[in-house]
């Protein structure tokens, strides 16, 4: 008896905060996203009435243009951004764990140096390489004559895009290293052995192999692009192409913070985690069924 | 027993979990606090707390204190209204707490009244002090016929310009009227330069301009709103603004005061900023600018008003407070005594005064960083008596500003004009404003 309350008491103070700061608040949420506040009179002196309103904030947050706009804003920089990233990533890590790969430590520790930067000080320090007249890239490009402005509508999301790269590939190399390096050696001497060159072996070893690591990599960076918010929020002083409703979190915050409608802002998180959700179990899906025809 | 023990933990945490959903399935709201009796003033010494994101605003709070034994006035720090500071405000009173005055911008002082979170001063004596306030800073605290707000603060529009690129160097003057704007704004434009740079999502600028032209946007009629952007003093600003965007002939990649701007600024590839008077000290740390900048008038129509209003904040008392006698006191004091402007001044560095026929002192000297012009008394004070006093700010400002921001970011890409911008966003407010249950409609 004793031994089993034991680990209760010991997680005790993480359950207490882990309980009243996740998942309270997650059932909160999911609560006000059905209920929404109405007042009468010129400002409200009419009094307020609150009711229990089935799914119409959901439906209103679905046939919201900028919020249908800011998720579809998410899918395209998603497809892109994220596909760039687990390449760059994979190119990386089977660099460094080639045979030849020159101070592979070194690299692996610059490479992974970026994450240790938080996204709001890596954006700071990006957006001044974005702005003109303060940016040497810009200066440069435009002495040979290309005129390109990285903040504006059209150019941001792409700027935004390679904050969130720059930031992250780095992460994502070192799980896929930590894969590789589980690769049990006698597979790399039976290739040897038959003559299989570096690409091959890659090719035919190590992405199959890692394609557990890969698979984690994509579905976390799924769920990081779908919840994009410090970024983009911190170039929106910047950036004129940047509204306040540019991304799905920039959303909720929007209708949370600014403009008082609660109701709004907790469907449009619920519909942001079940997006997520939805869009990892799809990944998955598609990797098993990749896994059982090949 | 031992699974018993596990099992027990489990459905004790899940009902823990569900009790408090279902408890919390209404979101807080801190009820109707203007239909309860006012609360009486204290007999014995009070203590009452104000959170703004003014900086030293306790230096302000420390003169009040030693002037009088009665009150001490405790300040805390709190980040800007939308970087998080109407965040906390509106939690805090949500949860029945938070501080007896909190700072709120002009323009978001009916929206906190709609929430329920601040007191009508109206309730408090506040219409009897009112002749000692800035009629242009007064109308923007008033709905109907309540005042919900101290003004302490505001920003009646000048135009902040590089004299030396502007004058000297490309021999033009600041433009007087919005016809000369567009015939300067299109010589800078040739000379490779920009007179002004907007950021187009930045709705604040659009919203003055239609203030300055005659338009009241907004309009409290018995309980309902009407809501009125498409009359001839918006429609003739829309125009005019659509003939620029077209012609492109201003920068539309930054707004003013952003780290681009003052780069361009500096390089003096960015020549003015036409913004609320605040924008003086920000405009003084341009590198390199001391004595060459200079100010001017805000360019107007033949008619219509001098200047519009850009920014500015009100101390407003808040719904939970248990002393808005003593906090109305204070806030009186700080907002119309010239020892109060004077102290905002020096240490908080505010916008405009609030009060009637007092700048505050060092705003009566001439400035060394503007060209030796004493532009507050030549420039700004008359920008501050030639408001728009019908303008009444509408519950959903934030709201509204989003829209025709995303408006000007559509016109400046050329997909819908103002002109028609306008007419949309008078359609979607008004939905809005119903879906929250207030009574609105178009003007017809």
């Amino acid at each position: 008896m004793r031994s089993r309350t034991a680990p209760w008491v010991l997680l005790a103070p993480f359950l207490v905060v882990f309980i009243g700061t996740m998942i309270v608040p997650i059932f909160m949420a999911i609560g006000y996203s059905f209920t929404s506040v109405t007042r009468s009179g010129l400002l409200g002196e009419g009094g307020l009435t609150n009711s229990f309103a089935w799914f119409d904030n959901y439906v209103a947050a679905l046939t919201n243009a900028n919020f249908v706009a800011s998720i579809g804003r998410m899918i395209l920089f998603g497809i892109v951004q994220v596909t760039v990233m687990i390449v760059a990533a994979t190119v990386l890590a089977l660099l460094l764990e080639s045979a030849s790969a020159k101070w592979p430590g070194f690299f692996r520790a610059t490479y992974f140096l970026p994450y240790g930067i938080p996204g709001v000080i890596a954006t700071i320090l990006w957006s001044f390489l974005y702005i003109p007249g303060l940016s040497p890239i810009v200066d440069v490009l435009g002495a040979v004559g290309i005129n390109i402005d990285f903040l504006g509508p059209n150019m941001v999301l792409w700027s935004i895009a390679n904050i969130v790269t720059w930031t992250y590939t780095g992460y994502n190399m070192l799980i896929i290293i930590a894969q590789l390096k589980s690769i049990p050696g006698e597979l790399y001497e039976a290739a040897k052995l038959d003559g299989a060159s570096s690409l091959r072996v890659a090719r035919s070893i190590q992405l199959p192999l890692i394609r557990p690591a890969l698979m984690l990599t994509v579905i976390f960076s799924i769920i990081g692009t779908l919840q994009l918010f410090a970024e983009p929020r911190l170039l929106q002083t910047m950036s004129a192409g940047i509204t306040s409703e540019y991304t799905p979190n920039m959303s909720a915050y929007a209708f949370a913070f600014q403009y008082n409608d609660i109701g709004m802002a907790a469907a449009q998180s619920v519909i942001i985690a079940v997006a997520a959700f939805l869009l990892s179990a799809i990944a998955l899906g598609v990797s098993n069924w990749m896994e059982k025809r090949g | 027993m031992k699974s018993y023990t596990r099992r027990a933990a489990l459905a004790a945490t899940g009902a823990a979990g569900m009790g408090a959903a279902l408890a919390a399935c209404a979101p807080p709201n801190p009820g109707n606090v203007n239909a309860e009796a006012a609360i009486p003033p204290s007999d014995g010494p009070v203590t009452v707390s104000y959170w703004a994101w003014l900086k030293d605003l306790q230096k302000v709070a420390d003169v009040f204190n030693a002037s009088q034994d009665r009150i001490t006035v405790e300040t805390t720090w709190i980040p800007g209204g939308n970087s998080g500071g109407y965040a906390k405000i509106l939690s805090a009173v949500a949860a029945g707490g938070g501080p007896d005055i909190a700072q709120v911008e002009l323009r978001q002082v009916p929206e906190f009244a709609l929430a329920g979170a601040i007191v009508d001063l109206t309730r408090y004596g506040f219409a009897e002090q009112a002749d000692a306030y800035d009629p242009g800073a007064l109308a923007q605290v008033k709905v109907g016929d309540s005042y919900w707000a101290v003004p302490q603060d505001t920003g009646p529009v000048a135009t902040f310009y590089n004299r030396e690129v502007l004058e000297d160097e490309l021999g033009l003057k600041p433009p007087a009227t919005w016809d000369e704007f567009r015939e300067t704004a299109a010589a800078v434009s040739e000379a490779g330069k920009n007179l002004i740079s907007l950021d187009p999502s930045d709705g604040s600028h659009p919203i003055a301009w239609a203030m300055q032209s005659g338009a009241v946007w907004f309009r409290p009629e018995g309980d309902g709103w009407i809501i009125d952007m498409t009359d001839d003093a918006s429609i003739r600003m829309a125009e005019f603004w659509d003939g620029i965007l077209a012609d492109k002939i201003i920068g539309t990649g930054y707004g003013s005061y952003t780290t681009p701007w003052y780069a361009a600024a500096g390089d003096g590839t960015v020549l003015a900023s036409i913004s609320g008077s605040w924008s003086d000290a920000l405009n003084e740390t341009v590198p390199g600018g001391s004595g060459k900048w200079a100010v001017a008038p805000m360019p107007r129509w033949d008619d219509g008003y001098a200047s519009g209003g850009h920014g500015g904040s009100s101390a407003a008392v808040l719904s939970t407070s248990k002393h808005p006698v003593e906090a109305l006191e204070f806030l009186t004091w700080m907002c119309t005594d010239p020892a109060g402007i004077d102290a905002m001044i020096e240490f908080s560095g505010i916008g405009w005064s609030p009060a009637k026929d007092y700048i505050g002192e060092i705003r009566q000297q001439p400035s060394e960083f503007f060209s030796g012009q004493n532009y507050n008394e030549e420039i700004i004070v008359p920008m501050a008596e030639g408001q728009n006093l019908d303008w009444t700010w509408a519950p959903m400002m934030q709201r509204a500003q989003a829209i025709i921001g995303d408006g000007m970011t559509k016109a400046v890409s050329g997909e819908v004009p103002l002109v028609d911008m306008f007419a949309n966003s008078q359609k979607e407010i008004v939905k809005i404003m119903r879906d929250m249950g207030l009574d609105a409609e178009e003007a017809r």
